[in-house]
């Protein structure tokens, strides 16, 4: 039990270590704590719930299996976060299910600027749901997995004048949706699956 | 709102992790994944050295080298000496020195790689327990 409370106050640094070492306890603490963040990741880059949790375990393996070469730049979790969101990417792309080049945007889909009241809440995974599915991927990509434009448009095969420009129209309408509130947040809320 | 102010505002948001219901079923769900995944490495490490070690074995037997063992040892009952009693440069001259080429590396690799085999084992053991 000791050693469970242990792990539970270890920094994600030395769980990481033991992971190294083959610990799959430790890697365990590390998927408890950002399994949620991957998940909520993959969703919010436009994955349905079952197949964000597929590829969100897919990740967690991944990570398991390269977790020799996290050398501590960056965050954990922000490390599976990238390899979830490439590993989406590439089912996105296997899909095909739109080409980043030839689709325009949904503009009637979108909230535009000033379109949401003053008083809306901050609710970011109702506000991307607002956004074409492309303009969602990317905004995602470069705000929640941290990627560069560049690497974003790396990681989609697409050229990086079209990211830029899918995410700046994904930014112009959530600017309409995320407004004010800020204790009113996504994080209060609890989800069922 | 500036455009630096939206969009740090818009990481933060981003950084901020729901709490899903079925949170502790998702880790469950990993770790199962994790534990399957060592198994089956595991069967496919012990499938590869059975493999590697019945073919070292038949090619131990091709060699001729129990042949070879025996008829030193034969050599040394005839000579009547007492094997405990050779130095130890003598069992090996005897041994590598007068058999066919092919044998003694044989022998020799055999040797290598039981000593290789030795230490992935001990280092794994070490691992795991």
């Amino acid at each position: 039990m000791a050693q469970l409370a242990g792990r539970a106050s270890a920094h994600d640094m030395d769980l990481v270590a033991l992971s190294v070492g083959g610990n799959r306890d430790a890697f365990g603490e590390l998927v408890r704590r950002h399994g949620s963040g991957v998940r909520a990741l993959l969703r919010r880059m436009g994955a349905d719930p079952a197949t964000a949790d597929d590829l969100a375990q897919d990740a967690f393996l991944a990570a398991f299996e390269q977790v020799a070469e996290f050398r501590g730049e960056g965050t954990f979790a922000g490390w599976v976060k990238r390899i979830a969101a490439r590993l989406y990417i590439r089912r996105w792309r296997r899909q095909a299910r739109m080409s980043l080049g030839a689709e325009a945007p949904d503009e009637d889909m979108g909230v535009g600027p000033g379109e949401a009241g003053a008083n809306a809440r901050i609710d970011l995974d109702e506000a991307l749901k607002g956004l074409s599915q492309v303009e969602r991927l990317c905004v995602s990509l470069c705000y929640g997995a941290g990627l560069s434009h560049a690497e974003a448009a790396a990681a989609l095969n697409a050229p990086l004048g079209t990211v830029k420009s899918h995410v700046k129209r994904g930014l112009d309408k959530l600017k309409g949706a995320l407004v004010a509130e800020p204790s009113l947040s996504s994080q209060e809320r609890v989800y069922n699956g | 709102m500036g455009d630096r102010n939206f969009e740090a505002r818009l990481e933060s948001a981003f950084a901020e992790t729901p709490v899903y219901g079925d949170a502790d079923i998702f880790v469950l769900r990993v770790n199962d994944a994790l534990e399957r995944n060592w198994l089956m490495r595991r069967i496919l490490i012990g499938a590869l050295g059975v493999t590697g070690g019945l073919i070292g074995g038949a090619q131990l037997l091709r060699s001729g080298l129990i042949d070879h063992l025996g008829a030193v040892g034969g050599a040394w009952r005839v000579a009547g000496n007492d094997l405990a009693g050779l130095p130890l440069s003598r069992i090996f001259s005897d041994l590598f020195g007068g058999g066919p080429s092919t044998a003694t590396e044989v022998l020799w690799m055999s040797g290598a790689m039981a000593i290789i085999a030795l230490g992935l084992f001990v280092t794994r053991a070490m691992r795991e327990f």
